[in-house]
């Protein structure tokens, strides 16, 4: 069936939202599984990865590239849980994390400020100047991140197939609006759109495999047929090779891997 | 028994030191023959005529016409025509590919001689490890001594045989059948290739690393991408029902699978369609790729892949289209641009199929790829296209033996030309250099083949070689030193078992057929070992019946006409034909021992 990612604010009920669209079409529902998985397979503390995909990234990570590296693996562990389809995703970015395939349902859900303050000053037990203040700084991270990695604004509403608000509508609305849209045509798996899933989770493997030593390297995937693409030329030509012939041992469904050196990425590489 | 002279003693210093340059190979094997046919003139062993003779030898000028033949015959495909089913029941195992070619091959020259079932089969051996990534060391060895064998299967597979029953004659013998040798020599065929299963990774040569070195041939098979054959699909009536069109690109970045033909309704053939040619329902596909994507494409797609091509038989098949490398000149116009910007799949209608770029195989996306000087581009398309496409000198063509036009449309004449030359030797009994000769200059006149090429196929290493053995093998008959050897040899042996008796008629036989011809062997062997085995009570029409045999027995000197006619595409060494001709010689003598004793109770 679909795949289906909320992104939201924090305190903006977008978790429950999803709990219960999870519930109602008998989906998975993942956020926090995907960033443990991914600090089990690749051996980080699962606070760095939080640390990454929250904060924008700083000086420091531009030079070290460590954040790149955190965002390709949480990448790959959500690619590989999508892959199943059926699931509800409420992490972050999902709706970046997932471009290109096309039984995506991208949903926004906000919720009317106030509400935020009140939930927020419930569970933390704080004023409401200091909640105000802090909700504001997380969304700012929040804008920030995706600003600086992926450079699109996470609040533009022409990201998603549906932004819904949480004020005059209730949680029970917004869960059936989004079930309803789930079971539209279009957010069918076909056999094309599975195949875009697959490719994607073995680019995003690839990738993930990679990042660590050669950062700049950019993956795609075609029925399996997947390119790297490197600018180094000659430099560290001999180390990737190398690398490359046990990646094609290891991930599964990988057809032929090809080092393409020296060429413009293309646009919808990972 | 006559005293031994100087000549004798000089003959066997000779043969001795070509011998001893046979397995040091300081100087190529032809090199050697050269050096007899100078020397021993000068040793006054033969006479200045006698020590050419063999350029004019019914034996060197059989070879030359029947290397001629065999290339006619393969440049229209009809040797193919046999070898094609032969490989399709093969499979793809190295092993059964072996046997079925060797058995073949075995099969063909128990009725024809064994150099022209050898000859006529080489060209399509080649063709066979270059597609199936076999080394030709590998193939040609096995297929070559089954092509010896083979030659013992009828009492006119081999000359020395065919002479059998003329020598029996002069002693009142009866004359042998011909089928009488049947048994054993299907007993040695198998024996021989069964070694060659079982023991052949030990007894071939591993690699030819010094041998390419030489430079005979560079090693093509290498580079030319993995085990890409033509293949065809059918598209089912609801091929595009319900999803997006697919193009002949997609299924190139989906498969890495060229499509190279496609049928567009009514009953049009597209050649080497556009990348964004439509593949609609119930079309015909004809695709060239390795069997592996194939098969994923066919599975992926739901099409149907053929057993065999079908629609597209004659415009994919190896005479009208095929795959050929072509390389970026320097300087070439080409250098510094895409593929797609060159286009060649719609100015030249052929499809590239892959990139070798620094060493890297290219296959995904290599649209994009900037192309520099010295990038190989295998490229798939009729001849004809790649024949205009070479005339443009902006691709250099490095496997410029297949941007030949074949002639299937021949196939006829050539097959005429060969019933011909058969027809000469069977039924008018005419001498062999001059029925293949005639059959030859046929296939010439008929355009099968220009005289160029014709000059082209004949090997110069093959001719020398077999040139200059003959005069050694007339020393040693004039000299008497090989009647010498032969009577002290049964002589030392005294009186013995019959069965010991014949494994040395055997083992001497061998000997004898390693330097002097196999003829010449015969002629000389026969007469000596009938008054022998009378002597000793023994049958002397079995002992003259393991002289014919025995004089076949001739694997560990690459002296016999189809080991020489091998050893320079194989890439052979004396030593190679030493290490795999021994055993196979050892087990020749024991299985025709074995059979003979069975067979004939002796």
């Amino acid at each position: 069936m679909a795949i289906i990612t909320i992104s939201r604010g924090s305190y903006s009920k977008g978790k429950e939202v999803a709990e219960k669209v999870a519930a109602r079409l008998g989906y998975n529902c993942i956020s926090r599984e995907v960033l443990l998985e991914a600090s089990k397979r690749f051996n980080i503390p699962e606070m760095k990865l939080i640390r990454a995909i929250h904060d924008a990234p700083s000086i420091l990570d531009r030079f070290q590239h460590s954040k790149q590296a955190y965002i390709s693996y949480i990448r790959s562990a959500l690619t590989q849980r999508a892959n199943m389809d059926n699931i509800v995703y409420h992490g972050l970015a999902g709706h970046i994390l997932l471009k290109g395939v096309p039984h995506v349902l991208k949903v926004r859900i906000t919720v009317n400020m106030k509400d935020r303050i009140a939930s927020e000053m419930e569970r933390e037990s704080i004023g409401e100047k200091e909640a105000l203040a802090l909700l504001l700084k997380d969304d700012h991270e929040r804008r920030k991140w995706t600003k600086s990695l992926y450079g699109v604004d996470p609040w533009d509403s022409s990201l998603y197939d549906l932004v819904i608000r949480i004020y005059k509508l209730s949680v029970d609305d917004a869960v059936d609006f989004v079930c309803q849209a789930a079971c539209r045509q279009q957010f069918k798996t076909t056999d094309s759109s599975r195949h875009i899933m697959d490719d994607l989770a073995i680019a995003c493997q690839v990738k993930a495999s990679l990042v660590d030593h050669f950062f700049d390297v950019a993956v795609t995937s075609e029925y399996g047929n997947v390119i790297i693409y490197t600018k180094t030329r000659e430099r560290q030509g001999q180390r990737l090779k190398k690398k490359v012939e046990i990646l094609k041992e290891e991930i599964e469904g990988i057809n032929n891997l090809e080092v393409h050196a020296g060429l413009p990425y293309p646009p919808d590489a990972v | 028994m006559e005293p031994l002279t100087t000549e004798m003693i000089l003959v066997m210093a000779m043969i001795a030191i070509a011998i001893f340059l046979f397995i040091v190979e300081w100087i190529r094997v032809d090199v050697v023959a050269i050096l007899m046919m100078v020397t021993l003139p000068l040793l006054h062993l033969v006479t200045p005529k006698e020590a050419f003779i063999g350029l004019s030898s019914n034996a060197v000028v059989s070879i030359i016409a029947v290397i001629i033949i065999g290339a006619g015959l393969d440049k229209t495909g009809l040797i193919n025509r046999i070898v094609n089913p032969v490989l399709r029941i093969a499979g793809k195992s190295e092993k059964r590919v072996v046997i079925a070619i060797s058995l073949t091959v075995s099969g063909i020259s128990s009725f024809m001689q064994n150099i022209g079932a050898a000859a006529l089969f080489l060209p399509a051996i080649q063709r066979v490890s270059k597609l199936r990534e076999i080394p030709l060391g590998k193939l040609l060895m096995p297929i070559g001594f089954s092509a010896i064998l083979g030659g013992t299967i009828t009492l006119v597979g081999s000359s020395p045989l065919i002479l059998l029953n003329d020598l029996l004659e002069p002693f009142g013998l009866k004359p042998f059948n011909l089928f009488d040798v049947t048994p054993i020599g299907l007993a040695l065929v198998a024996s021989g290739i069964a070694c060659f299963v079982f023991f052949g990774r030990f007894i071939l040569p591993k690699g030819n690393k010094e041998a390419d070195e030489e430079g005979a041939q560079p090693a093509e098979a290498d580079t030319l991408p993995a085990l890409q054959e033509a293949y065809e699909l059918h598209t089912p009536d609801d091929f595009t029902d319900y999803r997006d069109p697919v193009t002949v690109g997609d299924l190139r970045r989906r498969y890495l699978v060229n499509v190279v033909a496609i049928t567009e309704p009514p009953d049009f053939k597209v050649l080497s369609p556009g990348q964004d040619v439509q593949v609609r329902s119930d079309m015909d596909v004809g695709v060239f790729g390795p069997e592996k994507n194939v098969r994923r494409m066919a599975e992926g797609e739901g099409m149907a892949l053929k057993d065999h091509i079908d629609t597209f038989k004659e415009d994919l098949e190896d005479g009208s289209s095929g795959m050929v490398e072509a390389v970026l000149a320097p300087r070439s116009a080409l250098a510094g641009k895409t593929l797609n910007q060159i286009n060649l799949q719609e100015r030249y209608n052929v499809t590239p199929l892959a990139i070798y770029h620094r060493g890297e195989t290219y296959r995904a996306e290599i649209g994009d790829m900037i192309l520099e000087v010295g990038d190989a581009i295998p490229l798939y398309g009729t001849w004809r296209k790649i024949i205009v496409l070479q005339k443009e000198k902006t691709l250099l063509f490095s496997t410029p033996e297949d941007v030949e036009l074949m002639r299937p449309e021949k196939a006829m004449v050539a097959g005429f030309w060969l019933a011909v030359a058969l027809m000469m030797i069977m039924v008018f009994k005419i001498q062999l250099s001059v029925s293949l000769m005639t059959g030859a200059l046929g296939m010439i006149i008929t355009r099968v083949l220009s005289i160029d090429e014709a000059y082209q196929s004949v090997d110069w290493r093959t001719i020398f070689l077999l040139a200059g053995l003959i005069p050694l093998g007339i020393a040693t008959e004039k000299t008497g030193a090989a009647s010498w050897i032969a009577h002290a040899v049964l002589n030392t042996i005294g009186t013995v078992s019959p069965i010991m008796l014949l494994t040395v008629i055997g083992i001497l036989s061998t000997i004898f057929t390693l330097v002097i011809s196999n003829v010449g062997a015969t002629v000389l062997l026969v007469p000596l070992v009938v008054n022998m085995a009378i002597a000793a009570h023994t049958d002397p029409r079995m002992a003259a019946l393991v002289v014919g045999l025995a004089t076949s027995n001739s694997f560990m000197l690459p002296t016999h006409q189809v080991n020489a006619l091998y050893m320079g595409p194989g890439r052979y060494r004396s030593v190679d034909f030493m290490k795999a001709g021994l055993l196979i010689s050892i087990v020749f003598i024991i299985v025709m021992i074995g059979m003979i004793y069975l067979l004939y109770g002796v």
